[in-house]
């Protein structure tokens, strides 16, 4: 495979892997949560926030080139947002969508010891 | 079916609409979107597929060519999760991901999912980018 994987630059191997585990959920993308500044990138945050979960680690690429290309060398995916659960790549906005939809991230989620608002939800719709 | 679009442009083209009918008559589109078809037709055998170009609703010129949805319907996604039928588009598609295709969004089915769910979701409304990329994403 191709790019550079310089030593010990903000986008190495080493570096990403680092950030990847800093929180059970991490996010690569454009903009931040507070202002996404690209419509895939906003709809992971919008999806985060649907299930309650508003503390996550969020790097944005726009603001590190380096960074930028390691995170895609790094999970061998061509495109940002990337989402990462317990240090693992998951996929990108159209992924956390289809998981989101079918009740696969309420699952992961609970896996992490995190539990979905979305299930809260539910339990005061049972009590109507 | 044409994707609906969620946000409004920054300015109003006839363009979108005749690039959205475009791609879902699946016949015409510029020279990547031929391309893109070509490649995933080649490499998934499709039952179905659509190439849809967004590029005009991310505030790119016509014809830029930079924004894609996909839909591709094919029986060799059985038994893959949803990241590995990514992935297949994506290796599909690697040399337009290393150049001008910017951002790409897939939807991957098997035909008897498709069967029960033919609803292609459009992209999410662009937010701008960064007014400083020149680069891919």
């Amino acid at each position: 495979g191709g790019g550079a994987e310089g030593g010990g630059g903000s986008g190495s191997r080493e570096a990403v892997e680092r950030l990847v585990r800093e929180h059970p959920v991490v996010v690569f993308m454009k903009g931040s949560p507070a202002q996404p500044l690209c419509g895939f990138s906003n709809a992971v945050v919008q999806i985060l926030r649907l299930h309650g979960v508003e503390d996550y680690r969020a790097h944005d690429v726009l603001q590190d080139p380096d960074l930028r290309q390691g995170i895609k060398n790094y999970s061998n995916w061509p495109t940002i947002p990337q989402v990462y659960l317990n240090g693992e790549f998951v996929g990108g906005c159209d992924i956390l969508l289809q998981m989101h939809q079918n009740g696969d991230l309420v699952e992961e989620l609970k896996k992490l010891g995190i539990r979905s608002a979305l299930l809260d939800a539910e339990k005061d719709q049972e009590k109507k | 079916p044409l994707s609906l679009s969620l946000c409004s442009s920054p300015s109003p083209m006839r363009a979108p609409l005749l690039a959205a009918a475009g791609a879902a008559m699946g016949g015409t589109g510029g020279p990547l979107a031929r391309t893109i078809r070509a490649k995933l037709t080649a490499a998934l055998q499709p039952s179905h597929l659509e190439v849809r170009d967004d590029s005009p609703r991310h505030g790119g010129p016509p014809g830029a060519e930079t924004h894609f949805g996909v839909l591709v319907v094919s029986g060799l996604f059985a038994g893959l999760s949803p990241l590995q039928r990514h992935r297949l588009v994506h290796e599909a598609l690697r040399a337009e991901l290393a150049g001008p295709l910017h951002a790409l969004q897939v939807t991957a089915r098997t035909p008897e999912q498709w069967q029960s769910d033919p609803r292609n979701p459009p992209a999410p409304p662009c937010l701008g980018g960064s007014k400083k990329e020149k680069r891919r994403g």
